[in-house]
């Protein structure tokens, strides 16, 4: 049985993801901030590894006839 | 019927009907001649063999391509008698048969789209990195649906995939395929690639993707497109019309979705990335409280040393005041019952004094002024 679809798509996450690669790649060093971000982006990595190993694809066959 | 007499009509209108009854459909097989197309719109061609040749009536939209005189055809119709222009069979699909008559029609075709651009690649659009709902045009009990939903299931999930189940061989095959692309693009937002495959076979079985119907129809989808037809070493035109092409239903799963062991390696290297980042952060920090310590220490040695080096001013100038000095450079300090003395005004003649050298007093008379 599939598991209950995601919140958000693998792609949504992994734009989410881009935005604290590019917070750490910038010069702001507040170190506080960092843990935190931190933190978040490790959650995220979790859920995206977690997307990658349960989610799976459902196929409809369409019912329309295309004689 | 023996001795009714029967009207030029009512002799058609029979014989169209006895038609009908008998042979609603024929399928007729063999040599084009006087191929011609009238007004854009009107076909006109013959089949022979060695013996016959049979008249056939149609409209372009029901040919695969340009043909040519001399191609081996087969032709699904519905014979007729007209009421003026005599016996045709009146077309409803045509289909080149033989590899030479299958790769004329598709060079044929291939130039003429060549040259409309429809295989440019300033066209080809790119697919979307992860589909979110994939359009598959395939038959359901194929060998194709089975491999490519095999390998998309390995590679990734989550993805909705609606399946459209048509012929890929045989005269229905081109307009049900292109019935199910334009289908899939007027559900606005249902899919976001396009699959359109099948697996190996001769050049008849894969006829139906150099057909200038389905090529066209690929061409023109809004939906981005990857078409996968027959093996490697087999190219249609309709992948040519395709943003992208794969070789085989296999590999069309392989560039349609992404693979989940690649996306954990890489969700890995960007955990170590930000592990890094986080740890040069923290270095930062601790370089900068360590610079500051360093500061400080400077700060608190320097001020000790301009204190040290005012205390040993103070200790000079205090030396210079110091009245031992000055006894030491033969001045003496003169003393009368132990006050000191500064004046000549305040002694008289016999007081006596004491004075103080540098290294002891001794005792004096005042003997008189001078």
């Amino acid at each position: 049985m599939a598991k209950a679809k995601p919140t958000k798509t693998y792609q949504e996450m992994a734009q989410e993801l881009a935005t604290y690669i590019g917070w750490f790649e910038s010069d702001s060093v507040n170190l506080d901030e960092a843990i935190a971000k931190y933190e978040q982006a490790m959650k995220l990595l979790e859920e995206m590894e977690n997307y990658l190993k349960t989610a799976q694809n459902k196929i409809t066959k369409i019912k329309a006839k295309f004689e | 019927m023996d001795g009714v007499i029967l009207t030029p009509s009512d002799f058609v209108a029979l014989l169209n009907q006895t038609l009908e009854i008998a042979y609603p459909l024929v399928i007729i097989e063999g040599e084009l001649s006087n191929f011609r197309v009238s007004k854009n719109r009107w076909l006109y061609f013959d089949l022979q063999d060695e013996a016959s040749s049979v008249k056939f009536f149609g409209t372009v939209f029901s040919l695969p391509g340009p043909l040519e005189d001399g191609m081996v055809v087969q032709v699904v119709g519905a014979p007729r008698l007209h009421p003026r222009f005599g016996f045709s069979v009146n077309v409803q699909s045509v289909m080149p048969r033989g590899e030479g008559s299958i790769k004329k029609a598709a060079d044929l075709l291939r130039a003429k789209l060549e040259k409309e651009g429809l295989f440019a690649l300033e066209r080809k659009r790119p697919l979307p990195a992860i589909p979110q709902a994939i359009g598959l045009i395939t038959a359901a009990n194929s060998a194709a649906y089975k491999d490519f939903t095999k390998i998309m299931d390995e590679r990734w999930g989550g993805i909705e995939v609606y399946l459209a189940d048509v012929y890929v061989q045989g005269a229905q095959a081109p307009q049900q395929i292109v019935n199910a692309i334009e289908y899939l693009n007027r559900q606005p937002g249902l899919a976001d690639l396009l699959v359109l495959t099948r697996g190996g076979g001769s050049a008849e079985d894969l006829a139906a993707f150099n057909d200038e119907r389905v090529v066209r129809a690929v061409a023109a989808s809004r939906i981005p497109t990857l078409v996968a037809i027959g093996h490697e070493v087999d190219l249609s035109l309709a992948e040519l019309a395709a943003d992208v092409r794969a070789s085989t239903p296999t590999n069309a799963a392989q560039l349609a979705v992404p693979s989940r062991s690649e996306a954990s390696t890489e969700l890995k290297a960007v955990s170590s990335v930000l592990h890094n980042a986080l740890e040069r952060g923290v270095e930062t920090e601790s370089r900068k409280v360590g610079e500051g310590r360093e500061y400080l220490t400077s700060q608190v040695f320097s001020l000790f040393d301009s204190l040290k080096t005012e205390l040993s001013g103070t200790r000079k100038l205090i030396h210079i005041f110091d009245p031992r000095a000055a006894l030491k450079r033969g001045y003496a300090i003169i003393s009368k019952g132990g006050r000191h003395i500064s004046s000549a005004r305040d002694l008289k003649k016999g007081e006596r004094l004491g004075i103080q050298l540098a290294d002891g007093t001794i005792g004096a008379t005042v003997t008189g002024r001078e």
